[in-house]
């Protein structure tokens, strides 16, 4: 990976984790329940970077934030780690094997319900064994997902237009290759 | 044209639908749970998944829910139910207020307090 | 290549709009709420095809018995009853409908009891306490026992007035409402075009038509000596009201006599020799009113007026021995009790 492209990476993650870090503090009815703005970064990371990059950012980003805060291993940890996971690889996935059928608003909705739906499962399995309970707040959830998710959605669209037009390139080749400055993407 | 302006022109109309597929879904889904949630005059409290106590939505009662981090206090009155104290950290359980139906839930002490309804030892209703 | 962009976007879109349409929730399910009113709990089970269709028939039952409530409540400082008993022996007073009916109902009740069931009797049952074990001398029960008298009710259904003679006199249809509000609960259940429900006002239960797996609703009797939902029996109502009045329902215990709710209009005392009875018939209003009726009147009368009215009755003495009406014999599956 060239140089200038690490030094993005690197700030995009730097960015994620302010993210992440600064949304922990907005008071939100359900515990753990964030509008997941680090999203952004994530879905920015899938369209220029690739899968792996994306992973990688959501990885150091819910780590470093969660060992600095003290929440390490604990449930909003594992929570996080896992809705993290599941919405990087929905959106990775969804990007890569469909093209350009979704725009990233549609992207960051469908990682939103991949990662509300880990979320919830996750919380079932593990700390909550009542399916009623789950059931009760699922609506509640998903639905502060799909919004959470436009904003996203929007933001991360913004974000790639203004990355384009300074020349960087989408697509699923974008990493490894040498490619100049210039081009803008597809 | 302003940066969002531009992003929203960009975005095909696939992404919209998808958007209010998705609210409608939810909002059905909201009207169909509180519905589906289970209504009744039986309050159940389990610990741990085990059940503590079954008590009648009829009789006025407080009681004391022992878990890991100490004990919570469960009242009954007038048809509701709440958690009146619970030694958690965040005090969510207690901040739910009154149910009717549905669960309260308090993770740390591990209690979750649940509404049950639909059928008691075979029979619709009790009479007596 | 846009062009297949184009084309696929549409494809996916129709997907999802044809997704959309086709959401559909189908087949009769049983609904179920519960409120506090008339300040009990009230309990309202419904076979609809449509969630929205039953919510919206339970939301009219409840709306509709939240303002008999306020009629008829006993405590309430607005309710035409209190009304009525602040102006006993001074001048009729004017009510609803209902309220109307509802006194009217007492007094057909009474008369067809011989006096068993009298909701003057509410002079002296408001001087019980159970909360705070509380019970009324002798001299109280004296006092109070001349006040005592149905006849001395006069309703005026054209003026729609109520009054009663004698100042001191107060009514309590308590033992009526429950019923009454059953009944009116069916009514409009039916009304919305649902074709199966079971209302219970507390114990004061009536059920028609047949559930989603075809059967009848079934309702159980609670144990007088049990614990909380410890039942003996179970009846299946077939369009039928059923109602149940015990000992064990509002009392306690002082000196090793159990003092009930259940006060017998001539004594003036709890009724003695039964601890519970469980009348059956069409409708609540004459369930809820009978089972108080035939609890005072004991098991001999009682069953005489239950079979003379052709309604069917399980009263259990307070031996312990049940008597039942012919008529409910093979209806009643009696439950064995399990630990």
């Amino acid at each position: 990976m060239q140089s200038q492209d690490r030094l993005r990476v690197a700030l995009l993650v730097a960015v994620a984790i302010a993210l992440h870090g600064f949304e922990r503090t907005i008071p939100t009815p359900i515990p753990w329940l964030r509008f997941g703005f680090a999203n952004i970064i994530t879905l920015t990371a899938v369209v220029f970077y690739g899968l792996r990059v994306a992973l990688m950012i959501t990885l150091i980003r819910v780590f470093v934030v969660s060992l600095f805060v003290g929440t390490f291993l604990g449930p909003g940890f594992i929570l996080s780690l896992g809705g993290g996971l599941a919405s990087t690889i929905a959106m990775g996935g969804v990007f890569y094997l469909l093209g350009g059928l979704f725009s990233p608003l549609g992207l960051s909705l469908i990682g939103a319900f991949a990662h509300n739906l880990a979320q919830l499962f996750l919380a079932y399995l593990l700390f909550v064994r009542k399916i009623d309970a789950i059931l009760y707040l699922s609506p509640v959830i998903l639905v502060f997902g799909v919004l959470a998710g436009t904003v996203n959605g929007l933001a991360s669209g913004m974000l790639i237009i203004s990355l384009r037009e300074e020349g960087l390139r989408v697509g699923r080749k974008a990493m490894g290759k040498e490619h100049g400055a210039q081009g803008t993407g597809r | 044209m302003s940066l969002l302006k531009k992003t929203i022109k960009e975005t095909s109309h696939l992404n919209w639908i998808l958007l209010v597929f998705l609210l409608f879904f939810y909002l059905t889904g909201f009207i169909f749970v509180g519905r589906l949630m289970p209504a009744g005059e039986t309050v159940i409290v389990e610990v741990n998944g085990k059940t503590v106590y079954k008590l009648a939505l009829s009789e006025d009662r407080i009681v004391d829910v022992k878990g890991p981090i100490g004990v919570t206090k469960v009242e009954v009155k007038d048809g509701r139910v709440r958690v009146l104290y619970s030694p958690c950290p965040e005090k969510i359980c207690m901040k739910q207020g009154w149910i009717r139906r549905g669960v309260i839930i308090c993770v740390p002490n591990r209690v979750v307090v649940s509404i049950k309804g639909g059928k008691v030892r075979g029979v619709d209703a009790i009479t007596g | 290549m846009n062009h297949m962009k184009s084309v696929r976007s549409w494809i996916f879109s129709l997907f999802l709009l044809s997704v959309l349409v086709s959401c559909r929730w189908g087949g009769d399910k049983v609904y179920r709420e519960s409120d506090f009113l008339l300040d009990t709990v009230v309990t309202v089970s419904v076979v609809s095809g449509s969630a929205g269709r039953a919510g919206q028939a339970i939301e009219k039952v409840f709306r509709e018995l939240k303002r008999l409530g306020g009629l008829l409540n006993f405590y309430s400082s607005k309710s035409e009853i209190r009304e009525i008993n602040e102006n006993a022996g001074v001048k009729p007073v004017r009510v609803s409908g209902d309220t109307l009916r509802v006194i009217q109902r007492a007094i057909e009740a009474a008369e067809e009891t011989n006096g068993a069931f009298d909701i003057t009797v509410g002079v002296i049952t408001h001087l019980y306490d159970f909360r705070k074990k509380i019970h009324p001398s002798a001299d109280a029960v004296r006092a109070g026992l001349a006040l005592v008298d149905y006849r001395d009710i006069e309703v005026d259904p054209g003026r729609m007035t109520v009054f009663l003679r004698k100042k001191g006199m107060m009514i309590d249809p308590g033992g009526i409402t429950k019923g009454y509000a059953a009944d009116r609960a069916v009514s409009i259940l039916k009304k919305e075009g649902i074709r199966a429900a079971l209302v219970a006002v507390a114990g004061d239960i009536r059920g028609y038509g047949l559930k989603p797996d075809g059967k009848p609703w079934r309702v159980g009797i609670r144990n007088p000596r049990g614990a909380g939902d410890d039942i003996f029996a179970a009846v299946e109502l077939r369009d039928q009201a059923i109602s149940t009045s015990g000992d064990y329902e509002r009392f306690f215990i002082e000196g090793g006599v159990r003092y009930h709710h259940l006060i017998d209009p001539k004594t003036g005392y709890p009724a003695r020799g039964v601890i519970s009875t469980t009348v059956i018939a069409p409708l609540a209003v004459k369930t809820d009113s009978l089972a108080t009726a035939v609890f005072i009147s004991g098991v001999a009368r009682g069953m005489k007026i239950i079979e003379g009215l052709g309604y069917n009755a399980i009263m259990i003495d307070s031996g312990g021995v049940r008597h039942l009406t012919e008529g409910i014999r093979d209806r009643v599956e009696f439950i064995k009790k399990d630990n």
